[in-house]
């Protein structure tokens, strides 16, 4: 007498079984109401969940979305690098070059005062996230 | 996608060329998409899982064997990143009555429309029963009966013995059973 687990009866369900080991179940199956009604609400299950299928909204935005993440460090990357170099190179044009102290002094103030804008609303920004109780909150 | 054009396209992307990745993307979008959703259980955090995995997998390609096959690796990846959302965001698993965004196949035109309407119904309860089974258990449903894999690869995925599979998707089967029985739904 075979003696069936319900690890045989998912592994028939599934198509994992030889060819005896599928006739052993089937024997089993037959001769067993309870294992007959199990095995068929199973198959319905299977069935079911086999006709769901799922499409993205928009085929290939993945990927626009993928690259877009890969490419961004690079570009991150290349502006930071850029701005520093920049920022040192005119630094030292700006020491340097001989010139009236007020177009200096005016020159500095505005360069100053548009960073010191900058980080102000960079940081507002960043507080208004960290108080957003909602932020965790998804579409 | 054929094996050899896969592992072609994989070796190109570990030598860093990003260009041959969208041919892999492309390619295992339709599946991804499929576990996603069924792990997620809302188009929005299916997407937002399976780019972050998309992401991983890119900037994981370095230590990836080549002997080995990809597609298991990429659910691997898929599905740790679907547990990670889960937790660390908090985004419960929220399922959405079936839409437009979930597509039904177009029943049996030999079934008749009554038999459609039935089984569409029965789809419904299915899907919503999957919200109330346990991680666990969702996860290697998702992966056999929205996927289809065999056993090996789940236990490859999933990390665990092939002998447990099949085991872990009886439990998965009968708690599934159990949250319908409990709805007061007849199922089938």
């Amino acid at each position: 007498m075979f003696d069936m687990t319900p690890e045989d009866l998912m592994r028939y369900l599934d198509g994992e079984l030889s060819p005896e080991e599928r006739r052993r179940v089937e024997v089993a199956v037959e001769t067993s109401t309870e294992l007959s009604r199990e095995l068929a609400l199973y198959r319905a299950m299977k069935e079911d969940f086999q006709g769901l299928s799922f499409s993205p909204t928009r085929p290939g935005d993945t990927w626009s979305r993928v690259n877009r993440r890969l490419t961004r460090p690079v570009g991150w990357a290349l502006l930071i690098v850029g701005t520093a170099v920049w920022a040192l190179y005119g630094g030292y044009v700006y020491t340097t070059t001989p010139g009236v102290l007020v177009e200096k002094l005016a020159t500095g103030a505005v360069v100053i005062g548009v960073l010191l804008l900058l980080a102000s609303v960079i940081w507002e920004q960043y507080q208004a996230w960290l108080a957003d109780p909602y932020r965790d909150v998804h579409r | 996608m054929q094996p050899e054009v896969e592992q072609e396209l994989i070796r190109k992307c570990k030598a860093g060329d990003a260009r041959f990745y969208e041919p892999l993307v492309r390619a295992y979008e339709p599946a991804g998409m499929r576990v996603a959703m069924g792990m997620m259980g809302n188009p929005d955090d299916a997407r937002d899982a399976l780019q972050e995995a998309f992401v991983k997998v890119y900037e994981n390609l370095a230590r990836f064997d080549l002997a080995r096959p990809f597609r298991p690796w990429f659910f691997q990846i898929l599905r740790n990143q679907c547990r990670d959302m889960l937790r660390s965001r908090a985004a419960r698993f929220r399922v959405e009555t079936l839409d437009e965004r979930v597509e039904l196949r177009v029943a049996d035109p030999e079934k008749g429309p009554e038999r459609h309407r039935q089984r569409h119904a029965a789809r419904e309860l299915l899907w919503m029963a999957l919200e109330r089974v346990s991680d666990e258990h969702r996860e290697i449903l998702v992966l056999k009966e929205l996927e289809g894999l065999r056993y090996g690869e789940i236990a490859r995925i999933l990390g665990i013995p092939e002998g447990t599979v099949a085991s872990r998707l009886y439990h998965a089967r009968r708690a599934l059973k159990t949250v319908l029985e409990e709805q007061g739904t007849h199922y089938p």
